[in-house]
């Protein structure tokens, strides 16, 4: 790998990686990561692109869209680093469309807020509906066959059809749109 | 010896304050050490060995010189010497005045034992039934509420803890002495007389004043209350104004004639506030207007207490002031991660684990888990625990931990066996002392530790086993989860707990995290005049910085009482003992024992002792008291001493009693050197079958074998001492870099002449390339000042471009011969040497440097940023190689500043372009103390540090336009090619002292080419031949501060020897029988002090009297018994080893 020596303005991420540039990395968020088993990046090895102004490679990572905020490395860091919201930095990031990021993570979170738009609280049916198709990948509902049995069994799925809903947080999501200057 | 005017006070009894107290004493001042514990020694008193050596050396720090001036044992069970004036559970209580004459309060915590009367026979411990946790052994193990203060003291230092104790008496029912004194507590002493005629009143504020600890009695009436006065003494009268018969203001009057120094105040009624006003003109304090609560009447009682015991204080001057009061652990329970400590019983810190695997801790040496009584199989430590964390308010490195941990493992591998596994978690391993390098590596080649380098964040138990899981991610990124039997917390510094209350008292300036500041360029000095600091009150010290800093403190006091007059006015030497000559008469032992009311000798049968006794025709008689130290014998004691005419005593008694005896022995005309006291009441044949120790029969045994070895010694002692070696008054010091300079001032500015040898045009040294320091502050002005002051100095002549060509002597006096660039040779006579010959930046070829612009050393890079020659501006990347040929073979040790150089540098060039791409290739990040918050400014920066390993280090690519570095980034896991503009290389320290140099000077090298101390921990700057020193880099890489208290210890050790006319020598000293001796001269190599030396004139061999230590190691090795110590003779020794048996 070459290592860039341009300087950080060129970096998208500059603002961010400033974060995490006190990281000793010693490898405390890793070890609490409960989700570290399925990233492909372990949260140390993330914040080390970072410093190492390696944008693509955090940018195609789909680490920080499995962190699931339970701040267990905020809480540890020796560095008192604000790693959770690190975390979410990325994902805001990665959501505004980077090509390079796996669209799995951006679409699901994308999906789930659409639910919430719509009713006031996600509704499992169509949420699940939604993400398969914007995936547009016909074999995937059937990997989650299982799961969603199970779920079923247990009543965590009400069968509700997709429809508009009441959309009464509709402006409240215009709002954070606006705030966040996103078209 | 002589003893100057000038005292100086010790605030901390720890090893910085003792080094500190007997450092001063050993130049002539007086001292007073006050410790607020019952023991000496601090927090090394609890840890049984110190790394590197893994053993305990601290009676390394008794003097050598004089060595007769202060006990000659272990330092842990007592410390005595005739300057030094210890107290004991004693606190300052105020502190006024200024530099030269500050006035110090003193309060010592009674004991609530007489520790005259006590003779130790634990008898008081047995009866009690109070159990507390045990603070000594860090609460592993339980202790009575009266106990011995410390399991080394020999001297009875038994003691009340007052806080858990319940006063059942049960103990002083049981001495046997009487020395238990219960009443002794403060309270008790405050005596309060209440006088109301209302009952209920008086009954009322009666219990008040005794449930707070006081003691009061009542008065119903003017009359009774003056009876009481008259009868006995009272410190406060509450006094009611209207009462029948005698009114209070005429009570008040009456009182104030019977007892004038007594405290009243006067209760009275809203009506009569305005007699209660006119009350105070005659006398009264203060007023209290009825009815009233307890809470209006206890702050007034207990500000008058506390100015009762104020009054009580002892007041003494003092001119200079050494604040040694160390420093404390962190509590782990109390942060915001516990990992467990506190909640699961397995897991310790440092210093409990210290206790636990202690010989005289609760197992007896033979650790067990303490929770269950399994055993240690398994040990983790755990690195960094409050040190490095910001989250635990703590940026700054603890410093000690890591060396503390390795040392930990390798004991508990010496007691637990080599099946135990340890491993140490940790994020740098910052070994980083002289030798801890190797120290390190010999712990994980041949002993066994295993380093893990990973920050564990929990420690989860489970709950069947009591096992400890430890869960970590590698540098690899590889996830493991360990079980252990024991986990030990590194936890780390934390400022003394008082720290705020003893900087507003000394007005100290405290840093950013609650340790005492200390002024730029000194490790030493604090802002205020006549105030120093030693050890980790400053924050941070390891034993060897500890006591380095302490001889420097005792300077800067000794300096500072100097040029308040302290030296010029002496106070006359002791006056001679008036003992007659007995050289020529035969041995006339007297045997004198103190039965201590039949405690000491149970089964004593002084008839039959004396029989046995006089079969050895040197006794000439036996005396047996009953108590000596109650007084009412002592007449008689004397009168029998003059009678009997004894030449010499053997006294057998407990402490107080040899006091006495010794006193009536001196002032019968016996010399002080032929009384000596058998210390029979310590068991010392024992070992061997302790079932039987008790019987009455073996007991007896066993004093008689103490006593007859005792006579068996005394009979051949002689008094006379061998003529003592006059000392030149002058040093010499070599080298004229900033420790140099620094020494040389030092003894300079006591008034003695110095002669400053420099070998190049210009005084300085290194400090001529360094712009500022790592904190900021610009080297220039503090060097110019102390060039200038060295040049000016009137007692400082400055030899530069000459070279020692020549030494020889000894301790005393030194002739050496010094070469100038003219080529004239100077004659020099001196009573010390000093070396600092400094050392510089490590040659290098690795890395391509001198075959690429590119690649520079650190040093380079400062110089050229100075002549601009490298502009920050026009850099777009830097790379930063640490350990450039440290660490590993040939120069196999840290030189300890290269971390904080490129830290510093790193810093600077992106404070001047902050665009600039840093990277510092690093092994372990050195930045210890205080200076781990510049790394941690460091990284904020954007600075990127990278580890590597010694099997994969970086590779430099110097065969195109543009230097480029390779290098391993084990993070994520791939090599990185970096573009450099610059590629600054940290090469290390070597030290500039050559082989030819060492041997001029009869010395030695380390092995790495550095000076060699006589110690490593506890004679750092002292060479093992008597008289040289050794300080700045040349004797270990350090840094401006850290070479400048060197020097300044160097100078303190030197003015030992030049503040003494003649250098006396020991009593037990090695002589030459010259008719016997062979001339064979292995006697010369086999004395550890450099002691003897071949006399080429007369032919024969010189034994230095004032540097011998009365070893024996001549005597041993000599094979024709022509080397003989005197004070130990042969007849002597075989006589007292057959008493053994």
């Amino acid at each position: 790998m070459k290592e860039s020596t341009s300087p950080a303005a060129s970096n998208p991420l500059s603002a961010i990686s400033d974060k995490v540039n006190a990281c000793i990395q010693c490898g405390t968020c890793s070890a609490s990561c409960p989700n570290a088993f399925a990233m492909d990046f372990s949260p140390r090895h993330l914040w080390r692109l970072l410093q190492a102004g390696e944008v693509r490679a955090v940018l195609a990572s789909r680490s920080f869209s499995l962190c699931s905020t339970c701040y267990s490395c905020t809480l540890r860091c020796p560095r008192g680093l604000p790693l959770t919201d690190i975390m979410s930095a990325l994902k805001q990031v990665g959501a505004r469309q980077h090509p390079m990021q796996d669209p799995s993570g951006v679409l699901f979170y994308r999906n789930f807020l659409e639910s919430v738009r719509r009713h006031g609280r996600v509704r499992e049916m169509e949420f699940m509906t939604l993400y398969f198709s914007a995936m547009k990948n016909p074999v995937l509902p059937f990997q989650f066959t299982s799961l969603g049995i199970r779920l079923l069994s247990r009543k965590k799925l009400p069968l509700e059809l997709p429809s508009k809903g009441s959309r009464r947080l509709n402006a409240l999501f215009c709002k954070v749109s606006e705030l966040e200057n996103t078209p | 010896m002589n003893r100057k005017a000038g005292c100086a006070l010790i605030v901390g009894g720890g090893i910085s304050g003792m080094r500190a107290a007997l450092d001063l004493a050993e130049t002539g001042y007086g001292v007073t050490l006050v410790e607020q514990a019952p023991y000496l020694g601090g927090i090394v008193s609890r840890l049984d060995h110190q790394f590197p050596t893994n053993h305990c050396g601290m009676c390394r720090m008794l003097p050598l010189l004089d060595r007769e001036s202060g006990s000659q044992s272990c330092l842990r069970k007592d410390l005595v010497h005739e300057n030094i004036d210890i107290r004991l559970s004693t606190q300052v209580m105020t502190v006024a005045g200024d530099a030269g004459g500050y006035e110090v309060s003193l309060r010592e915590q009674p004991a609530g034992v007489d520790r005259l009367k006590c003779v130790g026979c634990g008898a008081c411990t047995q009866v009690c039934p109070v159990e507390v946790p045990d603070a000594f052994n860090s609460g592993l193990s339980m202790r009575k509420a009266i106990y011995p203060a410390a399991p080394y003291r020999v001297l009875n230092s038994y003691r009340i803890d007052f806080s858990a104790c319940t006063r059942c008496g049960a103990c002083a029912a049981a001495c046997p002495t009487g020395a238990v004194v219960l009443r002794e507590m403060e309270r008790k002493q405050f005596r309060v007389l209440v006088v109301d005629d209302e009952l209920i009143v008086r009954d009322s504020i009666r219990e008040w004043l005794m449930e707070e600890g006081f003691d009061a009695e009542m008065a119903g009436s003017g009359q009774e209350a003056l009876g009481r006065l008259g009868g006995s003494a009272f410190q406060l009268m509450l006094l009611d104004i209207k009462m029948p018969g005698m009114d209070g203001v005429e009570v008040l009057k009456k009182a104030k004639e019977i007892a004038p120094q007594i405290n009243v105040v006067m209760m009275t009624a809203y009506a009569t506030v305005e007699t209660a006003i006119e009350a105070m003109k005659t006398g009264a304090l203060e007023y209290l207007i009825k009815p009233f609560e307890i809470d209006v009447l206890m702050p007034m009682v207990e500000k008058r207490f506390a100015e009762f015991m104020a009054a009580r204080d002892e007041k003494i001057r003092v001119g200079a002031i050494v604040l040694a009061g160390g420093a404390a652990f962190y509590n782990p329970a109390g942060g915001k991660n516990t990992l467990g400590y506190g909640v699961y019983p397995n897991i310790l810190t440092n210093a409990e684990f210290e206790r636990l695997i202690s010989n005289a801790g609760p197992f007896s040496g033979r650790p067990v888990r303490s929770a269950d009584g399994k055993p240690i199989s398994r040990i983790a430590w755990i690195q960094c625990v409050g040190s490095r964390d910001l989250q635990a308010g703590a940026d700054f490195c603890s410093g000690i931990c890591c060396m503390i941990s390795i040392k930990e493992a390798i004991l508990a591998h010496e007691k637990l066996g080599a099946n135990l596994a340890t491993d140490i978690y940790y994020m740098d391993i910052r070994a980083c002392g002289k030798n801890y390098h190797r120290y390190k590596e010999a712990a994980e080649t041949s002993g066994n530790v295993n380093f893990i380098r990973g920050r564990a964040h929990t420690v989860v138990q489970d709950a069947d086993s009591g096992d400890l899981k430890i869960r970590c991610v590698s540098v690899s990124g590889a996830e493991t989860e360990t079980a252990y039997d024991l986990v030990v917390l590194a936890a780390g510094q934390r400022p003394h707990p008082d720290m705020a209350l003893l900087a507003e008292k000394y007005d100290l300036a405290l840093n950013e995290w609650g340790f005492a500041e200390t002024l730029p360029f000194s490790r030493i000095r604090s802002r205020k005049q006549g105030v120093f600091l030693a050890g980790s009150f400053a924050g941070l010290k390891d034993i060897r910085e500890s006591v380095t800093e302490a001889s420097a403190a005792a300077l800067a006091a000794s300096r500072s009482l100097h040029q308040a007059g302290g030296g010029i006015a002496p106070v006359p030497a002791k006056t001679s003992t008036g003992a007659r000559n007995v050289s020529r008469e035969p041995s006339r032992i007297l045997v004198i024992i103190c039965s201590c009311d039949g405690m000491l000798t149970p089964h004593l049968d002084a008839a039959d002792i004396e029989h046995r006794l006089k079969k050895d025709p040197s006794v000439t008689g036996l005396l047996v008291f009953n108590r000596i130290c109650a007084g009412p014998e002592m007449e008689g004691l004397i009168q029998e001493i003059k009678s009997r005419r004894p030449n010499r005593l053997l006294i057998a008694a407990g402490a107080a009693c040899a006091d006495k005896v010794r006193d009536a022995g001196k002032s019968a005309g016996i010399h002080p050197a032929l009384i000596r006291v058998a210390e029979i009441r310590s068991p010392a044949f024992i070992i061997a079958e302790p079932q039987a120790s008790n019987e009455p029969a073996r007991i007896f045994q066993d004093r008689m074998r103490i006593l007859i070895m005792g006579i068996s010694e005394l009979k051949y002692a002689e008094p006379e001492s061998l003529p003592e070696t006059a000392v030149v008054r002058r040093a010499l010091v070599v080298g004229g870099g900033i420790a140099g300079m620094s020494a040389a001032l030092a003894i300079a500015d006591h008034g003695y002449p110095v002669d400053l040898i420099e070998r190049s045009e210009k005084l300085g040294g290194n400090l001529n390339w360094i712009r500022q320091t790592l904190e900021g502050h610009a080297v220039g002005p503090f060097l110019e000042d102390i060039r200038q002051k060295t040049e000016k100095h009137p007692q400082i002549h400055v030899y530069s471009s000459a070279d020692i060509v020549s030494t020889w002597g000894e301790a005393g006096r030194f002739y050496s011969a010094v070469a100038e660039r003219d080529g004239a040779v100077v004659q020099l006579e001196h009573g010390a040497v000093i070396l600092a010959t400094g050392g510089g930046e490590a040659p290098t070829q690795l890395y391509g440097h001198g075959a690429h612009p590119a690649v520079m050393t650190q040093k380079e890079l400062e110089q050229s940023l100075q002549s601009n020659a490298v502009d920050p501006e026009k850099l777009e990347s830097v790379v930063m190689i640490q350990c450039v040929g440290s660490r590993e073979a040939p120069r196999n040790y840290c030189s300890r500043i290269c971390c904080q150089t490129a830290v510093k540098q790193a810093l600077y060039l992106k404070s001047r372009n902050p665009a600039i791409q840093i990277y510092v290739l690093y092994r372990d990040m050195m930045t210890v103390g205080f200076s781990e918050s510049y790394y941690t400014k460091a990284r904020k920066a954007g600075i990127l540090f990278i580890p590597y390993t010694l099997d994969n280090k970086p590779r430099v690519d110097t065969g195109r336009s543009r230097a480029a570095v390779t290098v391993f980034e084990p993070i994520i896991d791939q090599s990185l090619e970096i573009e450099a503009d610059l590629i600054v290389l940290a090469t290390g320290v070597a030290p500039d002292f050559p082989q030819q140099l060492a041997e001029i000077f009869e010395t030695e090298r380390d092995a790495d080419g550095f000076f060699q101390e006589a110690d490593v921990k506890w004679r750092p700057v002292d060479a093992m031949k008597p008289g040289l020193f050794g300080c700045g880099i040349m004797n270990a890489p350090q840094s401006i501060p850290d070479a400048v208290a060197s020097a300044e210890a160097a100078a303190q050790r030197a003015l030992g020897i030049l503040s003494r006319q003649s250098l006396p020598a020991g009593r037990i000293t090695a002589r030459v029988r010259h008719s016997l001796c062979s001339r064979c001269r292995i006697c010369i190599d086999a004395c550890p002090y450099h002691a003897r030396a071949w006399n080429a004139e007369m032919e024969r061999i010189d034994v230095n009297a004032a540097a011998c230590q009365g070893c024996g190691a001549c005597a041993a090795i000599c094979p024709n018994s022509a080397a003989v110590v005197d004070g130990l003779l042969m007849p002597q020794f075989l006589e007292m080893i057959d008493a053994c048996f």
